[in-house]
């Protein structure tokens, strides 16, 4: 999606899910734009870009892989593309089981496989106009 | 045959364009090379090779029109 990913949205999607009575467990992950000091310089939004054709493609094969790995009911990945100020959410994972161990470990595994699958890219943008290339961890 | 090559990231840094095409090119070695010598700075930069979005990891050859992607790494999240 284009931009942040604002609190709200969050909270939305967590109140979708009261109607669905099955469910015993949600976890959350929520990527944060962190303001890095770099020579002095602040990092004060990062600028992400993908391909998306493949991005789309990746993230369905990630989604497939890990509903057979885990009993899950549901799942949602949200994705910023587009400047994100430092502060503000870029990654959404929300995962929902019966049982909590299905979703933390669920969530957990598809967050590192995003970081490591997803064709994205950040530009570190600084107070000065000049910028860095994100590197992940 | 035409061989469009799509690139991402910190490349972009070096060729300045996000798309280019290629007509005369048989496979993807000889596209590394001519890249190489158009965009010396290529050489030695990190990236994977995607043909029709699916990365090879060795020399493969162009059958029809393709969409090749140069991947540096994925800095998602």
């Amino acid at each position: 999606m284009e931009g942040a990913i604002p609190a709200t949205m969050v909270a939305d999607s967590i109140r979708q899910h009261s109607e669905k009575t099955d469910l015993g467990a949600h976890s959350i992950f929520l990527g944060q734009v962190r303001k890095d000091r770099v020579n002095d310089q602040e990092v004060v939004a990062i600028e992400y870009t993908t391909y998306k054709e493949m991005a789309l493609e990746k993230i369905h094969e990630i989604r497939e892989a890990i509903f057979s790995k885990y009993p899950l009911s549901c799942m949602h990945v949200y994705h910023s593309l587009g400047r994100v100020a430092a502060g503000e959410i870029s990654l959404f994972v929300f995962t929902s089981s019966k049982h909590r161990k299905a979703a933390i470990e669920a969530c957990s595994e598809t967050v590192e496989r995003i970081k490591a699958e997803l064709p994205v890219w950040g530009k570190e943008l600084f107070a000065n106009d000049d910028y860095q290339w994100k590197e992940n961890q | 045959m035409q061989v469009t090559i799509k690139v991402f990231g910190p490349l972009t840094d070096i060729v300045r364009e996000n798309d280019l095409v290629m007509n005369d090119v048989h496979d993807t070695d000889q596209m590394v090379q001519k890249l190489g010598e158009r965009y010396p700075a290529l050489h030695g930069a990190p990236y994977n090779i995607a043909v029709d979005k699916n990365i090879i990891d060795k020399n493969t050859v162009f059958t029809g029109d393709h969409i090749v992607a140069l991947l540096p790494p994925y800095a998602g999240g």
